[in-house]
């Protein structure tokens, strides 16, 4: 019987030696070759279509460097020409843009006015779910093989900056299934993918630009941080984004890896329902910006490496935040109680505030998709605890919260937005300080018309400082309406080997492999 | 006899089947939630109300809910499963492709469970109340009380940050086995738990039985005693719990699968109901179901075949 014991423990003993005798032996790289292994948090949705035009998908098909548009923006938020080489505007509803000559697709076409106008036309489609974005388009014409113009409806600023939005990414004209076979111009060209898991990719060896330095690719996507914490830990991988805040210092501290951060385009904030008093009282809206400590929040929450605190609703990243035009609504529990006495929102003799002879009492929904919007509405609870407003946190998933919003039946919501994906205001503004935005509507209920004239000018305004200035005024008002509560701008965290080189992080989330990139 | 059983048990799958597939729909149809809201919510966190609305109607979800439900089933009795709303990708291939990557871990999940539970259990039960029975029982509550994804993290800080054996998680193209060892590890050892228990008691029982001292009796050596006459007949109770065990496996684990970036059913399960994607919900919650039914329906053939007191007829 001592034997079979002994058999049984010799198999398992076996069972594990062999695989890892196995675990070496299937270790075939080739040296020579330089790959770069990528940990990253999603990628295109679960069995998912590698179709950059269809919703979002165009998101993590930009980030592995497959695909260009005509304009994009580099990493301190300027515009630069990509696929285009400029543009001219015309007229007040006529753009041309000039496309760069002898680029080709990774199959070999040719990138010219056709390819371009057959890339447009996937979106303007009245199927693409997304085709209403680009309405104001009227037409779109080569006048030769390599310009294009972009007629409008009406006079519009952004319409060069909606081309660098990832939808409009150049695809080649001549591919049986964009689904699952991505054919652009980038400086690395598909090889396979396995849905939810990973995507491969080699260098384009004729792309137009400054040569790409590494051969070979191989994204992996893990939706968990700690996980992804731990493959760069263990050298699986040599670069991951967004690696757990907590592990910044341990990052730091060692040498074997880099920590690299930098703020993003992404504003962490809380709606207020002005439909429900007393948050209809501009005076209260603006007690509830003073009453919390963003400083403290961002030390805290982000525990000061994941953020920074917010002025106005567009970091100072984006070319158009008025942060430094506007007044930020500093920490002070002194005036917010004086503007809440003012609204009608008393201390009572327990030094707890009471409106109309009940306790005041605020709740703040939240979702948890963002990691770090509980630990935010844990410490907002907690400062407007200690002024005496009674505080309750609920969290549910972000479209329950929708539902209540809508329905008018929630106090303040603390969400996170990335501000502007294609560096313009009008996105935000419009649909959250326009009378008949979406969110301004049906959320906020805020309305201000010199507000909706101002936005309304300013979108049609295609003189920059005139345009401007229409911006730094809305900014200015919303600022002064409190319309809203802004916290912090996220920073996003990545670590990375000592051996990568030419990495960047950019602002607008989308971008990150690109062909700076370099394996020491 | 055993065809009438097979046909009568295929018969029954058609209203169990209907029955979960009006219950998922209907569950993911009360959880508060758009589904055309959250399919246009844009990856910056705003959705377009026009936007909204136009999907809604593309996809028929401004229609009443039965009217939904009817559509959908009319469809899936014909074999059309219809199309994700997030990804437009057919619902069954994606469902498919799926399961074939938790089927890998799943069959290497039980291959370590069996290795573990079965050696240790009869050992256990042989060894019964002594310090080696006490050691395996700790070793089978340590697994079955260690949470899954404890387990994991601690097994990639020793296996990949520490000794560096095996890669700390990832696909490896599905084919790559050190990809599938310390996954398959964490789902097996838990399997292996439950399993090594029910063979310790199970052996325990039959080793008191009759036909054990008979054997005994008749001069065969232990060896053949143990396995032959002892082990075989413990393993029939044993047979639904791995039946069991095999079921879960198959539809994979969300907590592993999303710690190892493994694309497999479960993760897929979950990713689409929060996302309420009611087409890929359907096909996959059926698929799992109908991988269910089918696991118990097996094991009930296997007890036939491993124990001849068993049978199925017209009178059972």
């Amino acid at each position: 019987m001592a034997l079979r014991t002994k058999l049984s423990f010799a198999c398992t003993a076996v069972f594990f030696i062999a695989v890892v005798i196995c675990s070496g032996c299937v270790q075939t790289e080739d040296s020579e070759e330089k790959v770069l292994r990528v940990a990253l948090t999603t990628g295109p949705d679960t069995g998912g279509s590698l179709d950059p035009s269809i919703s979002w998908e165009g998101w993590p098909m930009r980030r592995t460097g497959i695909y260009e548009t005509l304009f994009s923006y580099d990493e301190n938020m300027n515009l630069q020409p990509e696929l285009a080489t400029g543009y001219k505007q015309l007229n007040d509803t006529e753009w041309e843009i000039q496309l760069r000559r002898d680029v080709t697709f990774h199959d070999g076409t040719i990138m010219d006015a056709d390819a371009v106008i057959y890339s447009i036309n996937r979106v303007l489609d009245p199927s693409n779910s997304r085709s209403s974005e680009y309405s104001f388009i009227k037409n779109v014409y080569k006048t030769d093989d390599y310009t294009i113009v972009v007629e409008t409806n009406e006079s519009y600023a952004p319409t060069i900056l909606m081309f660098t939005d990832t939808i409009m990414s150049i695809v080649s004209p001549d591919t049986e299934n964009l689904d699952t076979e991505p054919v652009g111009t980038g400086a690395y060209k598909f090889v396979s993918f396995e849905p939810g898991a990973s995507i491969e990719l080699v260098k384009n060896p004729d792309y137009w630009g400054e040569a790409p330095k590494i051969d070979r690719i191989i994204i992996q996507y893990s939706k968990d941080a700690a996980a992804r914490t731990l493959l760069l830990k263990s050298g699986d991988v040599d670069i991951t984004r967004d690696v757990l805040q907590s592990e910044y210092a341990t990052f730091e501290a060692d040498p074997g890896t880099n920590i690299v951060s930098k703020e993003t385009l992404r504003t962490y904030f809380m709606y207020i329902n002005e439909g429900k008093a007393p948050f209809d009282d501009v005076r209260v809206r603006q007690a509830l910006n003073y009453a919390i400590d963003r400083q403290e929040i961002v030390d805290t929450a982000l525990e000061g490496v994941a953020g920074s605190p917010a002025v106005g609703i567009f970091p100072d990243i984006m070319p158009w935040s008025a942060n430094d035009k506007i007044e930020a609504y500093e920490y002070n529990s002194e005036k917010a109680l004086e503007l809440f006495a003012e609204a009608g929102i008393k201390q009572g003799s327990d030094s707890r505030l009471y409106y109309n002879g009940e306790p005041f009492t605020i709740e703040i929904q939240t979702y948890t998709k963002q990691a770090a919007h509980q630990p935010m509405a844990e410490v907002i609870a907690a400062q407007f605890e200690k002024i005496g407003i009674t505080t309750t946190i609920k969290i549910a998933e972000a479209n329950s919260i929708s539902a209540d919003a809508v329905a008018g039946n929630y106090g303040l919501a603390l969400y996170s937005w990335g501000v502007a994906p294609v560096g313009d205001p009008d996105y935000f503004v419009s649909s959250h300080f326009l009378s008949t935005g979406t969110y301004a509507s049906t959320w906020l209920r805020y309305s201000n018309p010199q507000v909706d004239e101002w936005i309304l000018e300013a979108r049609a305004e295609t003189d920059k400082e005139k345009r401007t200035k229409l911006y730094d005024m809305i900014q200015e008002q919303v600022q002064n309406d409190a319309v809203l509560v802004c916290i912090a701008y996220k920073k996003e965290i990545d670590g990375l080997s000592p051996n990568l080189k030419g990495f960047e992080i950019y602002p607008n989330e989308y971008t990150f492999i690109t062909k700076e990139m370099e394996l020491a | 006899m055993l065809n009438e059983y097979f046909i009568r048990r295929v018969l029954y799958l058609i209203p169990v089947l209907i029955f979960i597939s009006f219950m998922s729909f209907s569950l993911i149809y009360i959880a508060p939630g758009d589904p055309a809201e959250i399919m246009m919510t844009s990856p910056s966190g705003g959705y377009d109300e026009a936007a909204v609305e136009a999907f809604r109607i593309a996809h028929g979800l401004d229609q009443p809910f039965y009217i939904q439900y009817f559509n959908w089933l009319k469809n899936a009795a014909v074999g059309d499963f219809g199309y994700s709303y997030m990804s437009e990708q057919s619902v069954f291939e994606t469902v498919l492709n799926a399961f074939k990557n938790t089927l890998k871990l799943s069959v290497l999940a039980l291959a370590i469970a069996l290795v573990i539970a079965i050696p240790f259990g009869v050992v256990s039960a042989l060894k019964h109340n002594t310090i080696v029975d006490d050691a395996c029982r700790f070793g089978a509550l340590l697994g079955v009380s260690m949470p899954n994804f404890w387990q994991a993290y601690l097994m990639i800080i020793f296996f990949s940050v520490i000794v560096h054996w095996l890669p700390a998680s990832g696909f490896g193209h599905g084919t790559d086995i050190r990809y599938m060892i310390l996954p398959a590890a964490v789902l097996g050892t838990g399997a292996a738990a439950v399993m090594m228990r029910m063979i310790r008691s199970s052996m325990l029982d039959v080793m008191g039985k009759e036909y054990i001292q008979t054997a005994r009796g008749k001069g065969l050596s232990e060896k053949i005693v143990i396995i032959r006459h002892a082990l075989k007949n413990a393993l029939v109770p044993v047979i639904t719990v791995i039946g069991l065990s095999i079921g879960f496996l198959l539809n994979g684990s969300v907590v592993v699968e999303t710690i190892f970036g493994w694309s497999g059913i479960g993760n897929l399960v979950v990713d689409s109901i929060l996302s309420h994607d009611y087409m890929m919900v359907q096909g996959s919650v059926l698929f799992v179901a109908v991988i269910f039914l089918l696991i118990n329906f097996f094991v009930d053939l296997v007890y036939v075949w491993a124990n001849p007191e068993i049978r199925y007829d017209k009178t059972s």
